[in-house]
C-alpha cells in the first residue's frame, strides 16, 4: 500500500526516525535557545536546552537554511519556520497523507521525518510543480476531475499522485485506489481522485 | 437564457487549490504569533484538585499556563445566531464535565515548546465514577424542551389506532455509534489585537456567528471584531458552532497582548468541536397488505451532555417522507459523562437509516418490492403539515435510477445471487434531507469603470463551491463574462450570511447575489438610457438587455453600449446591497442504490457499485453538485461500514482519536459512484435560479441502501451500526 511505501522509503521509517530524534537529541554541543520571555529566563534551575541545528532544505530548488530543535518534523520546518504552507497538517502522525512531500524524489509523509534528518535533501512540495503559469499535468487534471472539494488534502494527494505515476502505480483504476489509499479525503472525491490520476498518467510526460 | 448558471464551470479557486496558494486558516503567517496548545482532562466526571505548572513554567519559550484560577472570564454566549450551542465555558472553574475537556492553555514560543510545556503540566482530581454508556442509562431519558429544530415530540394522528388496523406490523431496534466529523482540517484559530480591534482568523462555517460570540464572551462591540476565513478545509458541521479554544485564544491574545495562534491536534478534535451522538432507535410500523402505511411510531434515544441537551439528529423523514396518517415521533435525550454532540453532515440520517431500513424490512414482510411500497406512500405534499413543497420529483428519480442500476435483474431472495462463492447484495432507499427555512444571506456588488465587478458576501466555501457557482450567479445576474466578477467571501466585513450548514448556502446566497446583481444591472440601464452620450438613449430600459458586458436594445441589437462604457462615463462606480434574503422551506430527495459484494468466509463488506439520482432543483453546477453527491456517498460507506468512535466506559475516554482507529474510508474502499440529477427548477426558490439546498442529502438513504444490499446477500439484518466483520460472521458463519 501506498502508505507503507511511503514510511519505508529507504530509512525512513518511523522507528528510524524516533532513534535518529533521539540520536541528535544528546549528542550536545549546540547553542540553547534564546529564552525571551523574561520571566522564565530569570529562573536559575532551567532544564537541560533542547538541541538545535542548523540544517539546508533543498525546497523547491532553492537553499533554504533554518536553524531548528532537532525534534522540529519536516512539515513543521516547512510550515512555520520557511512559510511552505502548501503541505498541511491533518493528523501529524502519517495517517492522513496531507503532508506528503517529494523528498529526492520519493513520496514522504513529511509529518513522519525530521528536519535534521534531511539536510542537503532536495524537498518538493505542491508549490513546486508548476512551471510558471503552466500546471503540471497532475495538477491540471486535478481541476479538470473536480478531484477535491475543500482542497485541504489535496497538496497531498497531488504528490502522492505524482509519485505513483513516477512508480508506475497506474495500470488500472484498482491500481491507483490502493497506491493513492495513504491519503485521505474527508470530502470523498476518490472517484474523481482515480479519474485525474488516470489521465495525467496516460498524458505520459510528466 | 442563463448559459453561465448551469454551465459545469471548473473551481475558479482550483488553481489556488492545486498549487498551495490557497491559503487556509493555519497558513496565515502572522508575525511573531505565540503558540497555544492545550492540556486536556484525563478523567471525565469530577474536580480538579490541584494543577501544578512550575515545570512547565520553567520549560524553554514558555510565555505562560492559563488554567481556571487565572484564565481571562469569559461570559457564555446567548444569541441564538452566536451558535455557542454550549451552555458553560471550561477553563472558569474546577468542574469536569467529560474526558478530555480543557485545563490548562499552554502559551509558547513555538509549537513544539508548547506541546511540551503541556506535557509537564500536572493535574490532580477528585475523581468520580463517570456515567458513558448509553445503553447502561436508557432508564434515564427524557424528552428535552424544544430545542433548535423544534419540539422533540410530534404526533399525527393516533398511531396504536393505526397499529391496531394494520395487516403486518414490525418492531425493531437500530442503533448508531458516536460518530466524528473528522474534516482533514483540524480546528485553528489565530487571534490578532490593533488596540481595541481584534481579527480573527478562523476555521469556520459561521463567521458571524464566530464574531457574534466573541463579542458577547469578551464583551468586545460587534464593530470592532473582523473574523476571516478565505478558504476551509472542510467543516461538516464541526465549524459551524463557536467552540471554547476560539475564545480562550482570543482572550489570552488580549490578555498577552500578542497574537495567539492555535491549531487542535487530531485527537483534541475528538472531544473539541461536537460529534454525531450515539443513537438508539425504535421503530413501530404497521401496514396493509397492500403495503400502505397506517402507523409509524419512532423513538430515538441519543445521548448529550452533562451540561447541556440540544439534539442534533432529527425525526424529519420519518414525519415528511411518506403520506402516512398516523406518526409518533419522539427525540429522547440521556445526560452522559461524553462531549456534547453537535451538527454533522446529514443530521437526518439517522432516523433516515432507521426508517429507510425499517421499509426493507417490511417490503420482506409484505414480499413486496421495496421501490413498489415506497411508491405506494408516496406523498406530494409535506404531510407534516399539508403544505405544498416547492417542487419534488421523488417518483423520477426511482424510476430513473432503478434503471441506471439495473434493479429489474435482481432477484430479492435473501443469498440468491452469487459470482463463485461471493455472495452478491443489492439494496435500495429514499434519500432525503430538509434544505432551507434559514435566514439566508444578504450581498454587495461595485461594478467599476473597468467593467469588472466585485461581489461579496460573509460566507463560506467549505468545499462545495460557493466561489464558482456564486461567480456563475453573479455573472448572469450582472450581464458579465464569468472573468469579469470576482466573488469574495471568508469575511465579516461583507454583508451578512448563515452559517454554512443545513444545505442553506447555495440558496440563500445565490437569492442574494441575484437581488443585489439585478438591482445593479438595472441600475447600469437606467444610467445608459438616461445618458445622452450613450447609443441607447431614451430607450425605454425594460428593452435593454445585457450579456456579456454589452448593453442592447432587444429588438435592434445594433443599438448597443458597454457596462464598461456606461460606468466611466458615468464617472463613479455602481453599487447595489441586499438585506438578508430568507430562505423558503425545502425537501430534497432523491433514490439511492447500492451493490455489495460479501465474502462469507471473511464477512469482509465490499461496496462495488453505488447509484444516486437526485431532485436538488436547478443544478447550478453539475460538477461540483456531482462532487458532493459522491461526497455524501462516500460517507454513507464509513457510516455504515467502519466509522465507530469507541469509548472505555470504565475510563469515560475515547480510545479511538485518530486517523487509524476511527477508520473513514480510504480510496479502495470506494468504487465507481454512478450520480444523475433531475434537474428542475424549484418554483419555490425562484431567485436562487431555481436552486435547493443539497448537500445533506446525498448522505442520506445510501446508508440503509448498503445495509439493506448486506441483507440481501447474506440473510443477516445487522441493526448496530457499523457492519463489521465480526457482525456478519458472527452468531455461525454467512456463506
Amino acid at each position: 500500500m501506498a502508505d507503507s511505501d511511503a514510511l519505508s522509503t529507504g530509512e525512513r521509517s518511523r522507528r528510524n526516525v524516533l532513534k535518529a530524534g533521539a540520536a541528535v537529541a544528546v549528542s550536545g554541543g549546540v547553542a540553547p535557545l534564546a529564552l525571551a520571555h523574561p520571566a522564565v529566563a530569570a529562573e536559575s534551575a532551567l532544564p537541560p536546552p533542547a538541541s538545535t541545528a542548523e540544517v539546508t532544505l533543498r525546497v523547491n530548488g532553492v537553499r533554504r537554511n533554518v536553524t531548528v530543535e532537532s525534534r522540529v518534523t519536516l512539515l513543521d520546518a516547512l510550515r512555520e519556520r520557511l512559510g511552505v504552507t502548501g503541505p498541511k497538517k491533518g493528523c501529524d502522525r502519517g495517517e492522513c497523507g496531507a503532508c506528503t512531500v517529494l523528498v529526492e524524489g520519493q513520496r514522504v509523509k513529511s509529518c513522519m521525518t525530521l528536519a535534521v534528518m534531511e539536510d542537503n535533501r532536495d524537498i518538493t512540495t505542491v508549490e513546486g510543480l508548476a512551471r510558471g503559469d503552466e500546471l503540471h499535468p497532475v495538477q491540471a487534471a486535478f481541476i479538470q476531475r473536480d478531484a477535491f472539494q475543500c482542497g485541504f488534502c489535496t497538496s497531498g494527494q497531488i504528490m502522492s499522485a505524482v509519485a505513483c505515476i513516477k512508480e508506475g502505480h497506474t495500470g488500472s483504476h484498482a491500481e491507483i485506489r490502493d497506491w493513492m489509499s495513504g491519503n485521505l479525503c474527508r470530502c470523498g472525491c476518490y472517484p474523481n481522485i482515480v479519474e485525474a490520476v488516470r489521465d495525467a498518467a496516460k498524458g505520459g510526460k510528466l | 437564457m442563463s448559459p453561465i448558471v448551469g454551465s459545469p464551470v471548473a473551481r475558479i479557486d482550483g488553481r489556488a487549490k492545486v498549487t498551495g496558494a490557497a491559503t487556509y486558516t493555519a497558513d496565515t503567517q502572522v508575525s511573531g504569533a505565540l503558540y497555544g496548545y492545550l492540556v486536556l482532562s484525563t478523567i471525565a466526571n469530577g474536580r480538579i484538585t490541584g494543577i501544578t505548572t512550575q515545570d512547565a513554567e520553567r520549560s524553554p519559550g514558555v510565555v505562560g499556563i492559563f488554567t481556571h484560577q487565572n484564565m481571562p472570564r469569559l461570559a457564555v454566549p446567548t444569541s441564538q445566531l452566536a451558535a455557542y450551542w454550549k451552555r458553560v465555558i471550561p477553563l472558569q472553574n474546577a468542574d469536569i464535565h467529560h474526558s478530555g475537556q480543557p485545563v490548562a492553555y499552554v502559551v509558547a514560543q513555538t509549537l513544539e515548546q508548547a506541546q511540551h510545556a503541556a506535557s509537564l503540566v500536572n493535574v490532580t482530581y477528585d475523581a468520580r465514577t463517570p456515567q458513558t454508556s448509553l445503553s447502561g442509562a436508557m432508564d434515564e431519558a427524557y424528552v428535552p424542551d424544544p430545542g433548535l429544530e423544534g419540539p422533540n415530540e410530534v404526533t399525527r394522528g393516533d398511531t396504536e389506532a393505526g397499529l391496531a388496523q394494520a395487516d403486518v406490523r414490525i418492531d425493531v431496534s437500530y442503533t448508531t455509534p458516536m460518530h466524528h466529523h473528522n474534516a482533514l482540517e483540524p480546528s485553528a484559530t489565530t487571534a490578532v489585537w490593533d488596540g481595541d480591534r481584534l481579527t480573527v482568523h478562523e476555521t469556520a462555517q459561521g463567521i458571524n456567528a464566530t464574531r457574534l460570540s466573541l463579542s458577547e464572551a469578551l464583551d468586545v462591540p460587534l464593530a470592532n471584531i473582523r473574523v476571516l476565513s478565505p478558504f476551509l478545509g472542510g467543516g461538516f458541521g464541526a465549524k459551524g458552532p463557536v467552540w471554547p479554544h476560539t475564545m480562550f485564544t482570543a482572550a489570552l491574545a488580549r490578555h498577552l497582548r500578542h497574537p495567539v495562534k492555535l491549531v487542535l491536534s487530531r485527537a483534541q478534535a475528538y472531544t473539541s468541536n461536537g460529534h454525531r451522538p450515539e443513537a438508539h432507535q425504535r421503530f413501530r410500523l404497521g401496514a396493509k397488505r397492500d403495503g400502505t402505511l397506517t402507523a409509524i411510531d419512532h423513538i430515538t434515544t441519543s445521548q448529550v451532555s452533562r451540561t447541556e441537551d440540544l439534539l442534533f439528529n432529527t425525526s424529519e423523514p420519518t414525519r415528511m417522507l411518506y403520506a402516512c396518517p398516523n406518526v409518533h415521533v419522539a427525540q429522547r435525550a440521556v445526560k452522559l459523562h461524553l462531549p456534547a454532540p453537535s451538527n454533522m453532515r446529514s443530521p437526518e440520517v439517522v432516523a433516515a437509516h432507521g426508517l429507510e431500513t425499517a421499509l426493507d424490512e417490511l417490503s420482506y414482510e409484505l414480499d413486496m418490492d421495496p421501490i413498489k411500497l415506497r411508491l405506494r406512500n408516496y406523498t406530494s405534499v409535506n404531510p407534516d403539515n399539508g403544505a405544498a413543497f416547492g417542487s419534488k420529483h421523488l417518483q423520477e428519480c426511482y424510476r430513473r435510477g432503478a434503471d441506471a442500476f439495473g434493479w429489474s435483474k435482481r432477484d430479492p431472495r435473501p443469498r440468491s445471487m452469487r459470482d463463485g462463492d461471493t455472495l452478491i447484495g443489492l439494496g435500495m432507499a429514499s434519500a432525503a434531507h430538509t434544505a432551507g427555512g434559514r435566514p439566508g444571506a444578504g450581498a454587495r456588488v461595485v461594478i467599476s469603470a473597468n467593467g469588472k465587478a466585485v461581489v461579496q458576501v460573509a460566507t463560506h466555501d467549505i468545499g462545495t463551491g460557493t466561489y464558482t457557482v456564486m461567480s456563475q450567479v453573479a455573472a448572469d445576474s450582472l450581464g458579465l463574462d464569468l472573468d469579469d466578477v470576482d466573488f469574495e467571501l471568508g469575511d465579516t466585513d461583507y454583508p451578512f450570511a448563515f452559517v454554512s450548514a443545513a444545505s442553506a448556502t447555495a440558496p440563500g446566497v445565490s437569492a442574494a447575489v441575484n437581488r443585489a446583481c439585478t438591482t445593479a444591472r438595472r441600475s447600469v440601464i437606467d444610467i445608459a438610457v438616461a445618458d445622452p452620450r450613450s447609443p441607447l438613449h431614451g430607450i425605454p430600459a425594460d428593452q435593454i438587455t445585457v450579456e456579456a458586458g454589452i448593453l442592447y436594445d432587444t429588438d435592434r441589437p445594433k443599438l448597443r453600449d458597454t457596462i464598461r462604457a456606461v460606468v466611466t462615463r458615468h464617472g463613479e462606480p455602481v453599487e447595489a446591497t441586499t438585506n438578508p434574503v430568507p430562505i423558503p422551506p425545502g425537501y430534497t430527495t432523491g433514490a439511492v442504490f447500492a451493490e455489495v459484494r460479501v465474502d462469507p468466509r471473511l464477512g469482509q463488506v465490499r461496496v462495488t457499485r453505488m447509484h444516486g439520482i437526485f431532485d436538488a432543483g436547478r443544478v447550478l453546477n453539475r460538477r461540483t453538485l456531482r462532487s458532493q453527491a459522491i461526497g455524501g456517498a462516500v460517507w454513507a460507506v464509513g457510516f455504515t461500514l467502519s466509522e465507530h468512535t469507541m469509548v472505555d466506559h470504565h475510563l469515560g475516554r475515547i480510545v479511538n482519536p485518530n486517523l487509524s482507529g476511527y477508520l473513514v474510508p480510504v480510496n479502495a474502499d470506494i468504487p465507481e459512484i454512478h450520480i444523475g440529477f433531475v434537474d428542475k427548477p424549484d418554483p419555490a426558490n425562484r431567485e436562487a435560479f431555481g436552486a435547493r439546498g443539497f448537500g445533506e442529502t446525498p448522505m442520506t438513504g445510501m446508508t440503509a441502501a448498503i445495509g439493506n444490499a448486506v441483507y440481501h446477500a447474506t440473510g443477516r439484518r445487522i441493526r448496530d451500526l457499523p457492519i463489521t466483520l465480526d457482525k456478519i460472521i458472527g452468531d455461525g458463519e454467512a456463506g
